[in-house]
């Protein structure tokens, strides 16, 4: 779900309250479920400067992804940061960046809390964007450092890296690895180093195709300098032995 | 402009209700609900008599004080010292000489600190109290830094390990009052704890060393009967909001011959007699420490605040408003007390010992702050946090608390919904 999804359903169950104690204990039911912080990362970096009530918030990123987990001394500052982590949980450091929640002011929230509260609500939505920032910060660092790593080898060299590994890749009944096999058809790998393979099997009814096309991926994904890889599956035209090389067929006493 | 109360009978309801319809404020609404309003050691609610009071004045008597030759500044001065001599006969201060206007109690302490201290030296000390708001703590802190004087403080017996009710403990004066010590900064009344302090014990064992106490009295001026020349202090402050009358507005008491000795605070305005670039003379007490345009209505608004205030203590109300605060504070502390739950500060230790409508406690695994947020959804009006009494406080262990201070035109049936509402709020938390 995007943010707006989930506010939009933060906004609907708030709609079957129609008085604020109402609303006030669900957001303390919430506070009282929500998954207990660890001890360690209620360190003084967490806290939220600005609270009235202590507020701790921690984040981590996984996949380029962002979690986070909280805790406070009052309930119901637990419960409203519990909404705010439902909102942004496992979305991306640019999603949270670029969004602007609504549901705070929709279901009322801000204006029913004491100024203090309010000002804490700030604190812990600042808190959160920081940390969105921080993290992209280090993602696209990372991104940059791939990219100059990728542009150290150039277009040929890489072909010739991923036919190195195609040769790593063998035939479960014959072997012969894929590539003196014959059975690639062809290797294009494109300016922005994703890598297109066309290939084909020794027959269309050979059982072992999905494992030979995973290998393959594999392989030729761990080639130095290769970014993707894209693999095509065809049995036009078929297969046949004189596909082979001559190491091939030296190897399967062919000749 | 003199307002006068018609005596009142009728059964002690009766006169609780037609007090509490003299403060409209008491009439609102907060979320619904009526308003509770029991943060009355923040500030109080005002009268209509000072309500409109403030009207008139801006309106009818608005010109600046104490410099024009028009009606119209006649007026707003002669109302502006008609509340100083309001002030001085409420206080019964032997002349409106000893009465300075300030911004509030905040600034009377620092005018003293700042003025008084400039003359100590390296090593002098001042003592304070543990019981003490940051008001009576920083300003001290400050102008001794200037001096490189000490700040000593008298402790309650939670810091003595004498006991946790939060009593001031006067017996370790003895040790504390040595030759060093150059001022004795007192509380009158806690705002924490709302407990009495012996202030005049405590003053006249400074005085038998000859050493001046300036005494707080932020809540002992609307919790006490105030006689400075009885209780002998040499400096009494307090606010105007606290006791009905408008922010803004503080009273500086001071016995004269200390207040003649002090040199002025702040320069400009009408604290002067004469002015050259090179020399100035001051002007003679008290406007020699009320530099610059004062808040003139607001300080005029003393006048019906207090009348307000005698009004309250005195005849048939001033009795039944006294059984009811009585009824109110015996009901809370039984409440409070008996609950296991429930930690709170500032026990009366004894039965005659003096505790003001003020109930500043935790409940145990709840957040004062939460429960403060549940209460003003049913109405209710109460302190959370450290209420500017943070080393106190912590004293008791506590980071923060909820305090619900009691007024007179509040009733015993505002104390019984607060404690069902507290219960309610606290079955939510729990």
């Amino acid at each position: 779900m995007t943010i707006r999804e989930i506010e939009q359903q933060i906004i609907e169950e708030f709609l079957v309250f129609d008085n604020w104690m109402d609303k006030y204990q669900y957001i303390i039911d919430l506070g009282k479920s929500m998954p207990v912080i660890q001890e360690s990362a209620k360190t003084e970096e967490n806290l939220i400067k600005g609270c009235q009530s202590r507020v701790w918030l921690d984040c981590r990123e996984e996949d380029g992804r962002l979690y986070f987990s909280a805790d406070s001394d009052a309930i119901i500052t637990k419960g409203i940061i519990s909404l705010l982590i439902r909102v942004y949980d496992g979305h991306t450091p640019q999603e949270i960046i670029e969004s602007e929640i609504e549901f705070i002011d929709t279901i009322g929230l801000r204006s029913n809390l004491s100024p203090t509260r309010a000002n804490g609500l700030v604190s812990m939505l600042k808190q959160i964007k920081l940390y969105a920032v921080a993290y992209n910060e280090k993602i696209e660092a990372e991104k940059s450092k791939e990219d100059m790593e990728e542009e150290k080898y150039s277009i040929e060299q890489v072909q010739k890296n991923v036919i190195t590994a195609l040769k790593q890749v063998f035939d479960p009944e014959i072997p012969v690895n894929v590539y003196d096999l014959g059975l690639i058809y062809e290797v294009n790998v494109q300016e922005n180093r994703n890598v297109y393979i066309k290939m084909t099997m020794t027959s269309p009814t050979c059982p072992m195709a999905e494992d030979v096309v995973s290998d393959v991926n594999n392989a030729v994904s761990d080639a130095p300098g290769v970014k993707g890889v894209q693999i095509e599956l065809t049995f036009e035209p078929e297969w046949d032995e004189s596909r082979m090389s001559e190491e091939a067929r030296l190897e399967l006493g062919l000749m | 402009m003199l307002i006068s109360y018609t005596a009142m009978s009728g059964t002690s309801n009766n006169i609780i209700a037609r007090t509490r319809k003299m403060v409209p404020a008491l009439g609102l609404t907060m979320n619904g609900q009526k308003l509770v309003y029991l943060d009355n050691a923040a500030t109080t609610q005002k009268p209509k008599q000072v309500l409109d009071f403030i009207q008139k004045a801006l309106t009818e008597n608005n010109a600046n004080v104490h410099r024009s030759m028009y009606e119209l500044s006649d007026r707003a001065t002669t109302a502006y010292e008609a509340a100083r001599k309001k002030v001085c006969e409420f206080i019964n201060a032997p002349s409106v000489e000893n009465i300075i206007f300030t911004s509030g109690t905040t600034a009377s302490i620092n005018l003293v600190a700042d003025t008084f201290c400039r003359s100590l030296s390296f090593g002098d000390e001042i003592l304070i109290e543990a019981d003490s708001h940051h008001s009576n703590i920083v300003p001290w802190q400050l102008a001794a830094q200037r001096v490189g004087a000490i700040v000593k403080v008298i402790p309650t017996d939670i810091f003595c390990g004498r006991g946790k009710s939060g009593k001031l403990v006067v017996e370790a004066l003895q040790e504390l009052l040595t030759n060093k010590v150059k001022i004795l900064a007192l509380t009158h009344i806690s705002n924490i704890t709302g407990l009495h302090n012996p202030v005049k014990e405590i003053i006249s064992a400074a005085h038998a060393k000859k050493i001046p106490v300036l005494v707080d009295g932020a809540q002992g001026i609307v919790h006490s009967e105030v006689d400075v020349q009885a209780m002998d202090c040499d400096f009494y402050a307090f606010s105007a909001h606290k006791i009905y009358g408008a922010t803004g507005v503080g009273v500086l008491y001071g016995k004269k011959e200390l207040l003649e000795q002090l040199p002025p605070y702040m320069g400009g305005g009408d604290m002067v007699e004469t002015v050259s670039y090179e020399k100035t003379t001051y002007a003679p007490l008290p406007l020699k420490f009320e530099a610059g345009t004062p808040n003139f209505i607001g300080a005029a608004s003393l006048t019906p605040a207090l009348e307000f205030a005698e009004y309250l203590s005195s005849g048939s109300v001033g009795e039944a408003l006294k059984a009811e605060e009585q009824k109110i504070t015996q009901y809370m502390l039984d409440i409070l007390l008996k609950d296991n739950d429930v930690e709170l500060y500032g026990t009366p230790d004894a039965q005659n010992m003096g505790k003001s409508p003020i109930f500043t406690f935790n409940i145990k695994g709840i957040n004062a702050g939460d429960l403060a947020q549940l209460l003003d959804k049913m109405g209710i009006a109460v302190r959370s946090g450290m209420m500017c009494a943070e080393p106190l406080l912590n004293s008791f262990g506590a980071t923060s608390a909820l305090r619900a201070s009691f007024a007179p035109y509040n009733t015993m049936e505002e104390a019984e919904y607060f404690v069902s509402c507290l219960n309610r709020a606290r079955k939510m938390l729990v």
